[in-house]
């Protein structure tokens, strides 16, 4: 990988864990060759970092032999970068008020220059939900590629999903090799079917205090943002904020009254989020037009009957089912069985099924 | 003068006979006891000599050696009382009796009465095999020698009795019962029509029994897994003769053995989880006990609670599952124990219980249920072949469930199921259910059409299931349709089979 000077310029900089975000920018500023005003930079630096540690750094960041290891040391770890000065750094997220100086990416680049949509979700998601953000993300990643963390539950269900038309983009909330993933398998399948971004250079560790911040770059990135589950203080939700600060399409799956993984979901509709059902909804608001594939042609009479009354009934007890459409069990389970083979239903735990959209 | 007479010791589950000898010649007065005694058998010298006394009769005052032989087993419990006073008797002169081929086997109490010992069962089926005919046992015994034909005890009260029987008196041998007899007197005291709504659990737990299928329960706590676990043994077919005598034999020498002698119903054993490795595969620095996988033969294994069981308890049950008997191996020598039971076991879905329920909220995060499950170890789950939910939804929400069916009406399905079974195999490779089929009789017994193989191989695709539960499946369709009575395995027995995986697709919670 070839970078230009200002570019690596922006890269030795960012490794400065010395710095703060603003000191970094400072401390660029007071470096670059051509700035006038070179020496006021410089001394607001000095004023905030004090000066020992100024001319360490300005003595680090212009030894050659340096910057030549760090831009080794990032290729042997198969991490490329893109800084806020290259030409192709996402012009959505370089328009937020706080963007990364660096992007640290880890493969498919080729996707950060294309249109993003956003979906998130908390740690404790229902299956059924898993398996609803799952389907709608394959659809949606059909003609966006799809932003997403890598937690578990809603974020996780949407990084698989997309991962299937090779168009996750998983936002990390510490450095790549730093183990900041809870499912490192996910993480590597998404770096062979997607990208991996971070803000941070590989080893550094999760910074505990800034785990949201990850947020305002997967809100940056995206053209609009799906919260598919979020209890009252999700973090999915300062997600959302972050994407209504920027001015993205909030959307969010509707639940029941008093669902506790669904407060939050419904707070944001309540407050004017667009309520999501389908891939249909967000694709439309995007300006794509799908044409319409749902197929029941493959199902008998018996599984037509099992799947009209989980419509009806939303989620229901397999013997209550049973009951209700006058079958064996034996019968309801075999039928059910092959519909979740075929997708439509699926088990939401205590022997409930539920059908999917 | 010098006499012998015929004891039994225990090595295992088999007995061993022992040779009492006693001397008594001039010398130096005293009463040496050797031949490997333990303490128990030290002891016995002070309970003979007081027993000898107060049956008015004479001690000995001489130089008494008494010798066990063979002089290399270890002799063990206080079954020698009274062939070590009756040997004492002959040698001094106050017995004259033939006693050869007699078998005695008896603790003595101080008065000379004689109390009940452990092991009777094994001992008398033993020794009935190298001929022994004749025996005297405690009358606390009596019950437990009643079941065996062809050989004569004589359950006697006191040292007294049995002097008397050797000096020629005639007595009435224990009266042979019928095993039968015995099995109507008893019954369970819990049936599956007591339990609830539970209709998919039922129904694995029907399967599993026919097909001798290991089974795990998973659900909310307080919904019933442990009483559907204890309607196991009901739906199971009745326990044969043999069956019940090598059950019994286990319980007798472990001196669990209760009053009626003989265990009809098949044992259900509910090891607590902080039972050790050896008390749950048997072991032990002497005498090598049998634990509690052999106490369950022929029965249920009942392990509540799965995940908080020590690992290396868990992971020691690999090899009796899969072979139906464990051979326990210390200093001491090895002893085989048999241990063929169904496993059932139970587990919560998450640290908290809530996960999945409808009521409360589980507190648990993804990672803290992965980090639970993962306790129970892969090779293990696989031995494991229905892995079913237990409902977390209140009764009263499922308003008009019918009630269940008897166990009686189970049990008559799952013995036609089995029978099924016993002519497919006749006997091939000791296989006799469905659970015991190898990679070859899977082959040869459950052919798949072209249609069942594209049903699963979707099922595997769409649920993502490990590539080693698909012989499990293909187990558990063979006995869905042999409870239907199918000779082939149709896509409805797949799919039903396929939906007794939960554990298997848990890949991404």
């Amino acid at each position: 990988m070839n970078y230009s000077d200002r570019e690596v310029d922006i890269i030795v900089a960012d490794g400065f864990n010395e710095l703060g975000y603003k000191q970094k920018k400072l401390f660029l500023a007071s470096v670059k060759a051509d700035n006038a005003e070179r020496e006021k930079f410089a001394a607001a630096l000095i004023k905030t970092a004090g000066e020992g540690v100024y001319n360490k750094l300005k003595e680090k960041f212009f030894d050659d032999a340096r910057r030549k290891i760090v831009l080794e040391k990032l290729s042997k770890r198969n991490v490329v970068c893109v800084t806020v000065k290259s030409e192709n750094y996402p012009y959505k997220l370089a328009q937020t008020p706080v963007p990364p100086l660096v992007l640290y990416l880890r493969g498919n680049q080729t996707l950060l220059s294309r249109r993003m949509f956003g979906v998130v979700g908390s740690r404790k998601t229902s299956p059924q939900i898993m398996e609803e953000c799952k389907r709608l993300c394959e659809q949606l990643s059909e003609h966006v590629a799809v932003v997403t963390g890598v937690a578990d539950g809603g974020d996780s269900a949407a990084a698989r999903g997309a991962m299937k038309n090779g168009r996750a983009v998983c936002v990390l909330p510490g450095g790549h090799d730093s183990n900041s993933a809870p499912n490192p398998k996910l993480l590597k399948r998404v770096e062979e079917n997607g990208l991996s971004v971070s803000e941070y250079p590989p080893e550094t560790p999760i910074p505990k205090h800034l785990f949201g911040m990850r947020n305002r770059i997967i809100a940056g990135l995206a053209d609009g943002v799906l919260v598919v589950s979020a209890g009252e203080k999700s973090g999915a939700l300062s997600t959302a904020a972050y994407a209504a600060d920027y001015s993205r399409d909030v959307f969010a799956f509707p639940y029941s009254i008093g669902a506790e993984p669904g407060k939050g979901c419904n707070k944001l509709i309540k407050n004017g989020a667009g309520l999501c059902e389908s891939a249909d909804d967000i694709l439309s608001s995007l300006g794509i037009k799908v044409e319409s594939k749902r197929s029941d042609i493959l199902l008998d009479e018996g599984e037509k009957a099992v799947l009209d009354a989980l419509r009806a009934e939303g989620e229901m007890h397999a013997e209550a089912l049973a009951q209700k459409l006058g079958l064996k069990l034996t019968d309801l389970l075999t039928t059910c069985s092959l519909l979740e083979i075929k997708g439509m239903v699926i088990r939401v735990g205590g022997n409930a099924f539920a059908a999917l959209q | 003068m010098l006499s012998k007479i015929t004891s039994y010791a225990l090595v295992g589950l088999e007995g061993v006979p022992v040779e009492v000898e006693t001397d008594i010649n001039k010398g130096m007065v005293s009463y040496d006891l050797v031949g490997l005694p333990d303490a128990a058998v030290k002891e016995s010298k002070e309970r003979v000599f007081s027993a000898i006394r107060n049956s008015v009769l004479r001690f000995p005052v001489n130089k008494i050696t008494v010798n066990l032989a063979p002089a290399d087993i270890k002799k063990e419990g206080s079954q020698y009382d009274l062939p070590i006073a009756i040997s004492l008797l002959a040698a001094s002169g106050q017995l004259e009796a033939d006693v050869n081929g007699v078998v005695m086997l008896g603790e003595l109490a101080l008065d000379g009465g004689l109390r009940p010992v452990s092991g009777i069962l094994p001992i008398l089926i033993s020794a009935k095999g190298k001929g022994f005919k004749k025996f005297i046992v405690p009358c606390g015994n009596a019950n437990e020698a009643s079941y065996i034909e062809g050989i004569e005890v004589y359950a006697l009260k006191n040292l007294k009795e049995a002097f008397a029987f050797l000096s020629g008196e005639s007595f009435q041998p224990v009266e042979v019962k019928s095993f039968e007899a015995a099995k109507r007197k008893t019954s369970y005291n819990c049936d599956l029509s007591l339990v609830r709504g539970q209709a998919v659990a039922k129904r694995a737990l029907e399967i599993a029994v026919a097909g001798g299928h290991n089974i795990l329960l998973s659900g909310p706590p307080g919904t019933g897994k442990t009483m559907l676990a204890r309607c196991i043994p009901t739906i199971m077919p009745d326990m044969t003769f043999d069956e019940a005598l090598e059950v019994t034999k286990i319980l007798s020498v472990s001196g669990e053995l209760g009053e009626e002698g003989i265990v009809s119903l098949r044992p259900f054993r509910t090891p607590h989880h902080t039972a050790t490795t050896v008390s749950l595969c048997g072991g032990g620095n002497n005498k090598i006990k049998a634990g509690e996988i052999s106490k369950a033969h022929r029965g249920v294994l009942f392990l509540d609670e799965l995940p908080e069981y020590s690992r290396s308890a868990l992971e020691a049950l690999r090899q009796p599952l899969e072979d139906g008997k464990i051979t326990v191996t210390r200093a001491g020598g090895a002893i085989t124990f048999p241990a063929d039971f169904i496993l059932c076991a139970s587990m919560n879905p998450c640290p908290c219980g809530n996960f999945g329920s409808k009521e409360r909220n589980c507190t648990c995060t993804p990672a803290q249920i992965r980090r639970y499950r993962g306790k129970i170890s892969g090779p293990l789950l696989d031995r494991i072949d229905l892995q079913v939910e237990v409902d977390a939804v209140k009764y009263e929400e499922l308003a008009g469930v019918s009630v269940g069916e008897s166990s009686a009406e189970v049990k008559k399905r799952v013995e036609r199921a089995r029978l099924i079974q016993r002519e497919r195999f006749n006997g091939d490779d000791g296989v006799t259910v469905n659970a015991d089929m190898g990679e070859r009789q899977i082959k040869e017994y459950c052919k798949l059409s072209p249609e069942c193989e594209s049903i699963l191989r979707a099922a595997f695709e769409r649920l993502r299931l490990s590539a080693r539960a698909r012989a499990r499946i293909i187990k558990v369709a063979r006995t869905i349709a042999d409870l239907d009575s199918s000779a082939e395995i149709r896509p409805n027995h797949i799919l039903e089979a396929s939906s007794y995986r939960n554990f298997d697709s848990t890949a991404d919670l």
